[in-house]
């Protein structure tokens, strides 16, 4: 993009004044990915004749009279939702050539609103992953240091807003995958409440955590978005039948008198000393701004990771069973026998990560184990649960910070699996309840980006954005940019 | 602590092939998440209802009319073989 670090409503802006074409902002955003993708490794997937045959569309719409804050603005698609006709692989082997006869209506839902897609960013396979390293297509690199991780799952979606390849990206959250790497790579993520937005389309890992949202540079774009994201689908069982409100109307609404739980457990030894240190600052931030500051308190936080680990690889086994080799997906070369085909289509398809879950998922499911394994991790989500919903009586959000750490270092040998999934210590909780919740910038630790996350009652997207809102009109940090001009590509 | 015997045992329900080379790894990766998992007895989950879903909503179900969502043609096209309009396997009888 000519202006690459644009939000959204200024690109609208730009666009209704006809300071710009959508088809100018397309051309440029290709340019600009072409140049400094082969480093970042963001987008898997380019789809040039699709982008500009969507902006002159959008440009002809808007001549007119057609207007819309996202008419005409591009976006990319995490690659795990189904788009018609383009390459949609889950960043697995096993789908690396699957190209879907439908769109995931997430992607309807934004292509009906005018936005224009670029293409599909890279991920950990199948959404397993806290770093972007488990994708077939390799790693992705956090802009903001080259030799970091973005965070996962959804780590190319936010190093591409982060490097100002497109201001808004799809995610999605099962465990944290929207807010951990808009927490690493400096830009606004909101995971909505579970059923807001429909899983149609989106490749499934845990089903009944798995949630779609926005990844931008500020709340209010995400507000926009949200709004073309949200409601009600016939098409997803799942998906809650309940009315929309207009996101963006109450941005602007004071926070005085804000009740902000802030739950000791949040603030343990898992937590980096210049993150906590951060994240405080922009607690008193808000307390500046008129929200009362509670101590709280989640006791069952450090359970939530075993409880989500069951969990999530129980459902995503049962998901993932059906990549057989027969209809879609990988098929291993000369099966002797359907078994043979069964065997190795699956054990040459999935990727390390993704087997670790499934064989994982596999035994807690099976009869000898059900019991001490996934029928007590259910019961003690409706614990955590409780836990969560008894804070919310009390206060309005809680908050906390998004990851235990900054980005951490590619390839780091260090940390072993159960280290990789502490990771989503404080991210869990929301998901494993079906709460909204956003992660915003709220400063540097050693130049890397540090988020805060704000979790609301169910369906509390509105107070939540609100919130992130109003902190960022106090602040610059959602402002900041990586220095990327030395990248030629 | 699980065994390499039963980790295989797991592999083969799950149509997954763990190598000679690779079981060892595997099967200290295996137990190493199981030992995170140890935690939750320390729960009281007395009376507790497991959570299946976190809005606890139950199944809808939707007016039984069949309904064509994609076009069979755009679905056979991603088929790794197929004959017509059926999907090719290894003979299964002989």
């Amino acid at each position: 993009m000519a202006v690459p670090f644009e939000t959204i409503s200024s690109l609208a802006k730009q666009l209704d004044a006809g300071y710009v074409s959508a088809r100018e902002l397309v051309e440029d955003a290709i340019a600009r990915t072409e140049r400094l993708n082969p480093e970042l490794n963001a987008v898997i997937a380019l789809d040039k004749p699709g982008a500009i045959a969507a902006a002159e569309k959008a440009d002809k719409a808007r001549a007119t009279g057609a207007t819309s804050p996202l008419l005409g603005v591009p976006m990319l698609h995490k690659d795990i939702f189904c788009t018609h006709g383009v390459q949609t692989s889950c960043a697995s082997r096993m789908l690396a050539d699957f190209v879907p006869p439908y769109d995931a209506t997430v992607v309807k839902k934004l292509n009906d609103a005018g936005m224009v897609s670029l293409g599909k960013c890279n991920m950990d396979e199948f959404a397993m992953g806290s770093s972007n390293e488990t994708s077939f297509f390799g790693a992705v690199k956090n802009p903001w240091d080259l030799n970091r991780v973005p965070g996962g799952s959804s780590g190319g979606s936010a190093a591409a807003v982060a490097a100002g390849l497109t201001p808004m990206a799809t995610g999605t959250d099962t465990g944290g995958s929207i807010r951990q790497p808009a927490a690493f790579c400096g830009i606004t993520g909101l995971k909505p409440t579970y059923g807001r937005v429909s899983r149609y389309g989106m490749i499934a890992f845990a089903s009944s955590m798995d949630q779609a949202g926005p990844m931008a540079r500020t709340a209010e774009d995400c507000a926009l978005v949200l709004n073309a994201m949200a409601g009600h689908d016939p098409l997803d069982s799942t998906s809650a039948d309940m009315s929309v409100p207009d996101y963006s109307a109450g941005l602007e609404q004071s926070i005085e008198g804000l009740r902000v739980g802030i739950p000791k457990e949040f603030f343990s030894s898992h937590l980096n000393d210049g993150v906590a240190a951060t994240v405080s600052a922009a607690i008193k931030e808000l307390e500046a701004a008129g929200a009362v500051i509670v101590d709280v308190s989640l006791p069952s936080t450090d359970l939530g990771v075993s409880t989500y680990y069951v969990i999530a690889p129980a459902e995503a086994s049962a998901n993932l069973s059906r990549y057989d080799g027969v209809r879609y997906g990988y098929r291993c070369d000369s099966p002797s026998d359907l078994q043979d085909l069964y065997l190795r289509s699956r054990t040459e398809g999935f990727g390390e990560e993704v087997k670790r879950r499934i064989l994982i998922g596999t035994f807690t499911l099976s009869a000898a184990s059900y019991d001490q394994y996934f029928m007590k991790a259910q019961q003690v989500r409706r614990l955590i649960a409780e836990e969560y919903q008894s804070v919310l009586k009390d206060v309005d959000v809680i908050a906390g910070p998004s990851a235990p750490s900054t980005a951490f270092v590619l390839n780091d040998g260090s940390k072993s699996i159960t280290d990789m999934y502490m990771e989503d210590v404080f991210t869990i909780g929301a998901n494993l309840a079906g709460l909204p919740a956003i992660s915003v910038p709220v400063g540097l630790v050693d130049g890397l980006p540090v988020g805060m996350q704000l979790i609301g009652s169910r369906f509390g997207e509105a107070q939540l954005l609100n919130i992130a809102h109003q902190f960022q009109i106090r602040t610059d940090w959602h402002s900041l940019t990586p220095d990327l001009e030395g990248l030629t590509g | 602590m699980t065994d390499a015997a039963t980790v295989r045992d797991v592999a083969a329900l799950a149509r997954l092939t763990i190598s000679d080379q690779d079981i060892e790894n595997a099967t200290a990766e295996f137990n190493q998440t199981l030992a995170l998992f140890d935690a939750l007895s320390t729960a009281d989950t007395t009376d507790v209802a497991p959570m299946i879903n976190p809005l606890d909503s139950a199944q809808r179900l939707r007016t039984d009319r069949i309904e064509t969502l994609v076009d069979r043609a755009g679905l056979m096209q991603n088929a790794p073989a197929s004959e017509e309009d059926y999907f090719l396997v290894p003979r299964v009888l002989d």
